[in-house]
């Protein structure tokens, strides 16, 4: 099992021959091939295997973080997308004003004229990360920029995860499934669409934290240890303060508790192990002035404090059984315990929620657990690409053979079921049904897939070859023999005297590193095309294969904050609330934070409506400029026209004067002549296609030729009113729009 | 039905061959059960008094009722560990389970500290 | 410079007399500057030359500031811009702080105009407004030159002008008020399209039939002929001080001419004068065939208006009003026994011709500032509750100097998509309001407010932009009455895990 650790190596830089791979295979076990070099050395094969152990492990390291560094090698060193353009500029902040001025920071420069906590609501743990990387590489005299830290953190903690990864395998299965889970994690997409240079967000620091927990919990489960348990709890505010996915956590773990108690499996060392974690996780938990009391309020925590209770009560009447012997008397106390707990719990609940004390589940919870429900109740959650539910093809594009090994790695898990394993299970189970719901959480499921994966792989080879060493041990271990996937059928039926078996056995195993280098091959393939863009610069390639950068984004941002005056006020689509913030320095209205949703449906109504009403808005709101993103004429399909329809969704949630069916042409979303007149009037289409219908953007078109939808505009003679056009950028990505100051002498 | 004769019954019969089987526990045990029952009691009290002039300063309360529930569940805990009829943590000597427990404690209390204000 | 022209000159400019007194601070510089001017005297030069010292200072600067390590080689030209700039000061400033016009252009159709209402003018001059006649066809009329506007104020009484001579035209006049320039139209029967749409750019409507004069049967001026009644009395004035000043016009105002209406989207239109209820406009020539567009009090004989930049516009349906002729005859207002022995022409025309040009009910806010009580300093940052007093200064122009300006609506919001706090200031009668109040307990990003739109005065529309943030983790209260149960709680279990500590170790 190494020796796939080296195949998805050789995949990743050069792709050695299937046969070399299998070659460097065996040293674990025959310690031959691999002892070329150290021959003189005479090491003991212990030592050795810990030396290769070691060194797989730092090439695994290495090559995590390698393989994030696409993106800089394709563009530049920078900062991603749209929220970690926040995460940034509020790094920046504690960098320069130290902590207490962050916690208390009091942010006027968003969310015009609400303003924002950012102290209270964020996340703290990925800024502070950074923070403090940065300072020790200053005390250690390295002069970075802090910009630089952020763009690394995320590959740095990619590269840590697959340490954990390890640890993990081994507590699971054994240090085998440890290195292919390492090896597996490094590549795997699903974890680098998140965690390449640059994408510096609360997830790429958040996974590491949550397979740390949640190696450490299992690790407190199985030696029932309270300093693993402290350790875990230390892990759990970790996460807590880094990233809002916590509640998987604070949910997996008890339910896990509650499948041990309910299969019989409760023991002492889980009592210690999760009371212990609880506990100290909570209290450490509600330092984090985001989450706050959520812990014993809010209903998406109650089910770890119904465990911690009902854990309390399973523990006291196995005390209580143990001490008295005596069946009959128990079963009168068992009834008398269970029907006064369920009654008081039933109670407490009843009045928590009745008295509004325990809040009822949020929107993204409940649309977690029922994924139509967002998309009938809170437009603004499923406005958002990410919490689509995931397509088949990109399940593929993530875990490619992953999500074939995922169930023979369960079978294994149930073949050989531990408390371990049981926890895997059930983490590979909820998170794969989370993945499905929302394409986001890929990313939980990520190391879930990976280590059970790395489970089936291990346990595979391991049996191959020991098959095929087999015919001079002929000792094998039971567990070898019978749980070899490939072969169980024809071990079932012959005995060691199969005729093919060893053939059979080189055969499968060259088929498993064939698949595997395609694993590899498949991820970086994935990671050098696909997940490597900043998303702030585009790339296009021209019509002779060559790159052309679209650099849009940032000429308007710069435009911004060389020419506007330093209060301005900008009107954008939240998308481009972080941007314009942290490149601009402008104030925004609102921004990716989507914690007001009537501020937002405030500039849905803006930009769905007709211009004077629209002025109306944007002068109530001071707004100085206008901001749209329009991908006419490039072709950049994710412009605001194509997200108006959310703007009037959004917009018409809190204000039933804007209607979708007037945006609509019999239910159909068009911009071209045939377009509802209301379309064609509204602020949006006027900004995006103003002065468009006089520009031939594709030859052998008319002019007006929308690029992005393929379509002729149906309003080519925009006139503005009230609005003047300020800037577009060279592509015309974005367009910025002066607010005219009221009529002088009106 | 006549059952609650019996159930009274019962848990008179329960109570007295609990006590007698409780009179059996070593001393260090005693004294974990001890520091317990000081432990939830303290708790209780809290959350009368809680119920009686509200949640005002509701991080205090929680710290302080926290911090009591935390010391009788990790007390527990270490009750677990170095119970001998106790199987399961036969490889893990009292010196080790009493250090954790100590470690567990501070870092608690120093949160609570932290949390109280 | 002769005595005269040096008095001319001081007439124009009330502070260049500190010049001739106070000596000048660089004397070799000023001596260079003006030599060769000096011999001449002549002021209009002299000035010129300063307009050019204007431009050679702008474009040294702008040499200047790119090139600070080049300061040795200017520092000499920094000595000289400075010396330059003092005395600029010392001779511009009045056009700073000084709201009310110098330099007027008056277009007519024919210069006979500068006779015929030769009073309305010399009153203007006595009052020390230049007064630039040009022909309205005159090739050479402009605005402004290089940017820079010619003229403070224009009187057009061209009624009859199709176009203006030179670069003259709409949107030039429009510019030139949007710039905060001060403008007096007077159209008359049969006005051109060319008033016609300044005055519909202002919210003002002339009756559309070209034809058309109000009319009126019930308060006509009487006269010796009986007429056609289109010599109207009006005395339908606007009740304002500030417009009409403080002494009330008792005679009747003479007008003969065009009538308007107000356009009801403008809500800056103001009538000063007004029809009475038997008016109409009409041609008097012709027979009465539909009901007149406009009549009654809607008809607005003048208007004016103030632009959002305190641009102040007056607009006269009739030319004759500013006339000698109608400044000095008498008037009887029909059904009214009492003659006047002189119409309230001249004095209407003066006083509102005063509040036009800025001599009256303009009003200056100064020393915005703002802490929170007990301290001086402002800050970047409010804090919830904090208790902050608000302070601001307006004065008043007199027409020769700044005088406190008291009055007790003025009132201050703060403010954030909606007041949170309305309060009104007190003043303390020497122009300083002070309002003290407690911000509320919102967090965001709030506004000083002062809006302050009397009529007939400048608007005050002051915004200052001051963000309110919460508590700092450190400014709750720290230690809670209420709370020292759970003190009591946490600290004994502390105690407790300490003496459990001893007697475990110790009980064996």
């Amino acid at each position: 099992m190494v020796g796939k650790v080296d195949a998805a190596k050789g995949g990743a830089k050069s792709l050695q021959s299937p046969a070399s791979n299998q070659a460097t295979s065996k040293p674990d076990l025959s310690s031959m091939s691999t002892a070329f070099s150290f021959k003189n050395l005479k090491l003991k094969t212990k030592q050795q295997e810990l030396l290769i152990r070691v060194s797989i492990l730092g090439l695994v390291y290495i090559l995590a973080f390698i393989t994030r560094l696409f993106s800089v090698l394709r563009y530049e060193s920078m900062i991603h997308e749209f929220d970690p353009y926040f995460n940034y500029r509020t790094t920046l902040y504690l960098t320069e004003k130290g902590f207490y001025e962050f916690w208390n920071w009091f942010d006027s420069e968003s969310w015009y004229p609400l303003g924002r906590i950012i102290g209270g609501t964020l996340y703290p743990g990925l800024m502070v990360t950074a923070a403090i990387i940065y300072w020790t590489l200053k005390f250690l005299r390295f002069a970075v920029h802090i910009r630089e830290v952020c763009v690394l953190t995320a590959p740095f903690f990619a590269s840590n995860t697959t340490i954990v990864a390890y640890f993990f395998g081994k507590e699971l299965w054994d240090s085998g499934a440890g290195l292919v889970a390492a090896a597996l994690i490094a590549i795997c997409p699903g974890y680098i669409s998140r965690s390449v240079a640059g994408s510096y967000d609360n997830e790429g620091v958040a996974i590491f934290a949550l397979l740390l927990t949640f190696y450490l919990f299992v690790k407190a489960v199985n030696t029932g240890s309270l300093a693993w348990s402290l350790a875990s709890a230390f892990g759990y505010f970790y996460m807590v303060s880094a990233w809002g996915g916590y509640v998987f956590i604070i949910n997996l773990i008890p339910l896990y508790v509650l499948v041990l108690l309910i299969t019989g499996r409760y023991s002492m060392r889980l009592y210690v192990a999760y009371n212990c974690m609880y506990i100290v996780g909570m209290l450490l938990a509600m330092q984090i002035r985001f989450v706050g009391f959520q812990h014993v309020q809010s209903g998406e925590h109650m089910a770890a404090m119904g465990v911690f209770f009902l854990i309390q009560v399973f523990y006291f009447l196995v005390y209580v059984k143990h001490m008295l012997n005596d069946k009959k008397l128990f079963q009168a106390l068992l009834r008398i315990g269970v029907t006064s707990a369920v009654g008081v719990a039933a109670i407490a609940l009843g009045v928590g929620t009745a008295s509004g004390y325990i809040s009822p589940w949020t929107g993204r919870f409940y649309s977690l657990l029922d994924p139509t429900y967002a998309k009938d109740h809170i437009p603004i959650i499923a406005s958002v690409s990410e919490h689509q539910p995931t397509a088949w093809s990109s399940f593929m594009f993530d875990f490619h053979i992953l999500l074939f090994l995922f169930p023979a790695g369960l079978y294994f898990c149930f073949k050989r079921l531990s408390d371990a394993t049981i926890f895997i299970v059930m983490y590979g189970l909820t998170s794969m049904y989370f993945a499905g719901v929302m394409v986001r959480l890929i990313l939980v499921a990520t190391p879930a897939v990976c280590l059970i994966s790395a489970i089936a792989v291990s346990a595979t080879i391991k049996n191959l070859t020991q098959a095929i060493r087999g015919k001079n041990t002929q000792t094998m271990s039971s567990k070898g023999t019978n749980s070899s996937k490939g072969l169980s059928k024809q071990q079932a039926s012959l005995d060691q005297t199969i005729p093919y078996l060893k053939n059979g056995a080189t055969a499968l195993l060259l088929g498993a590193f064939y698949l595997l280098s395609r694993y590899a091959i498949h991820c970086t393939w994935v990671t050098s095309e696909a997940y490597s863009s900043p998303s702030i610069v585009l790339a296009a390639r021209g019509a002779h294969g060559q790159r052309i950068i679209f650099d849009d984004y940032r000429e308007a941002y710069f435009w911004l904050r060389q020419n506007t005056p330093s209060d301005a006020k900008i009107m954008s689509w939240w998308d481009y609330g972080y941007q314009i913030t942290a490149m601009g320095n402008r104030t925004v209205i609102v921004d990716n934070n989507t914690w007001n949703n009537t501020h937002i449906a405030t500039v849905g109504r803006a930009m769905s409506s007709y211009e004077d009403e629209a002025y109306e808005i944007m002068r109530s709101l001071d707004v100085d400029y206008v901001l749209v993103v329009f991908g006419g004429v490039t072709g950049y399909s994710s412009d605001d026209i194509n997200k108006f329809l959310w703007m009037v969704r959004i917009g018409g949630g809190v204000f039933p004067v804007i209607k979708e069916p007037d945006y609509l042409v019999n239910g159909e979303y068009r911009v071209d002549k045939g377009a509802a007149p209301k379309m064609l009037n509204c602020l949006m289409y006027k900004l995006c296609y103003y002065r468009f219908g006089e520009l031939t953007t594709e030859y052998g078109k008319p002019p007006g030729y929308d690029r992005a939808r393929g379509v002729e505009i149906g309003n080519k003679d925009v006139k503005l009113e009230y609005l003047e056009e300020a800037f577009t950028t060279s592509n015309w990505i974005v367009r910025i729009y002066k607010v005219k100051p009221p009529s002088n002498r009106w | 039905m006549g059952r609650s004769p019996t159930t009274k019954d019962d848990a008179q019969a329960l109570f007295q061959s609990l006590r007698s089987a409780y009179a059996a526990t070593p001393t260090n045990l005693k004294i974990i059960d001890l520091y317990v029952v000081f432990a939830v009691s303290t708790a209780v009290i809290q959350v009368v008094y809680m119920a009686i002039v509200g949640s005002f300063p509701f991080n205090s309360f929680l710290s302080g009722v926290l911090s009591c529930v935390g010391t009788a569940v990790l007390a527990v805990c270490l009750r677990i560990q170095v119970n001998k009829e106790n199987k399961e943590f036969k490889d893990l000597p009292p010196e080790r389970a009493f250090a954790d427990f100590v470690l567990c404690n501070l870092v608690l209390h120093l949160v609570i500290m932290n949390f109280l204000g | 410079m002769t005595a005269e022209e040096w008095e001319d000159f001081r007439k124009g400019h009330p502070k260049a007399a500190s010049l001739k007194t106070v000596p000048l601070p660089f004397p070799e510089l000023c001596a260079t500057l003006f030599d060769g001017n000096a011999a001449t005297g002549n002021p209009s030069q002299c000035l010129k030359l300063q307009h050019s010292a204007v431009i050679r200072i702008q474009t040294s600067r702008t040499l200047e500031e790119p090139k600070e390590d080049n300061m040795a080689k200017f520092s000499i030209a920094t000595v000289f811009i400075a010396s330059i700039s003092l005395l600029l000061t010392l001779t511009h400033s009045f056009s700073l702080e000084n709201p009310t016009d110098r330099r007027i252009l008056v277009l007519v159709d024919d210069l006979a105009l500068k006779s015929s209402h030769s009073i309305f003018f010399s009153s203007l001059q006595a009052r020390g407004f230049e007064l630039d006649f040009k022909l309205s066809d005159d090739p050479k009329i402009a605005l402004q030159r290089y940017g820079q506007h010619l003229y403070d104020g224009l009187i057009l009484f061209s009624p009859s002008t199709e176009r203006f001579g030179g670069s003259l035209d709409v949107a030039a006049i429009l510019d030139f008020v949007d710039s905060g320039k001060d403008l007096i139209v007077a159209a008359d029967a049969n006005a051109s399209d060319l008033i016609r749409n300044i005055a519909a750019e202002c919210g003002i409507d002339f009756d559309e039939d070209p034809s058309a004069v109000v009319i009126d049967h019930g308060s006509y001026a009487v006269s010796e002929t009986e007429g056609d009644h289109t010599l109207i009395a009006a005395d339908d004035f606007i009740q304002s001080d500030v417009l009409l000043g403080s002494t009330k016009i008792e005679a009747p105002v003479l007008f003969k001419g065009i009538g308007h209406s107000l356009n009801p989207a403008n809500s800056l239109v103001l009538k000063v004068l007004s029809g009475s209820p038997s008016a109409y406009s009409a041609n008097p020539k012709s027979k009465l065939s539909s009901p007149p567009s406009l009549s009654g009090s809607s008809i607005s004989l003048v208007s004016v208006v103030q632009a959002r930049n305190n641009a102040r516009i007056v607009f006269s349906g009739s030319l004759d009003l500013f006339s000698n002729k109608f400044f000095k005859s008498t008037v009887q207002k029909a059904g009214s026994s009492h003659k006047f022995a002189k119409s309230g022409n001249q004095q209407f025309a003066t006083e509102i011709s005063k509040w036009v040009f800025h001599e009256r009910g303009h009003l200056k806010a100064v020393n915005v500032r703002h802490h929170r009580v007990g301290e001086t300093d402002e800050p970047a940052i409010y804090r919830i509750n904090d208790d902050l007093e608000y302070l601001v200064e307006i004065y008043e122009w007199s027409g020769s100097n700044w005088e406190p300006y008291v009055a007790n609506d003025v009132q201050v919001q703060f403010y954030m998509m909606s007041p949170y706090v309305l309060k009104t200031m007190s003043n303390n009668k020497k122009g300083l309001y002070l309002a003290s109040f407690k911000v509320p307990d919102v967090y965001g990003v709030f506004q000083f407010k002062v809006e302050y739109q009397r009529l007939g005065y400048t608007s005050l529309s002051l915004a200052k932009q001051i963000p309110v943030r919460p508590f700092r983790h450190n400014e709750y209260e720290r230690f809670i009455p209420t709370a020292f149960p759970y003190y009591g709680a946490s600290f004994s279990t502390m105690a407790g895990f300490l003496i459990f500590s001893f007697v475990y170790l110790y009980s064996k």
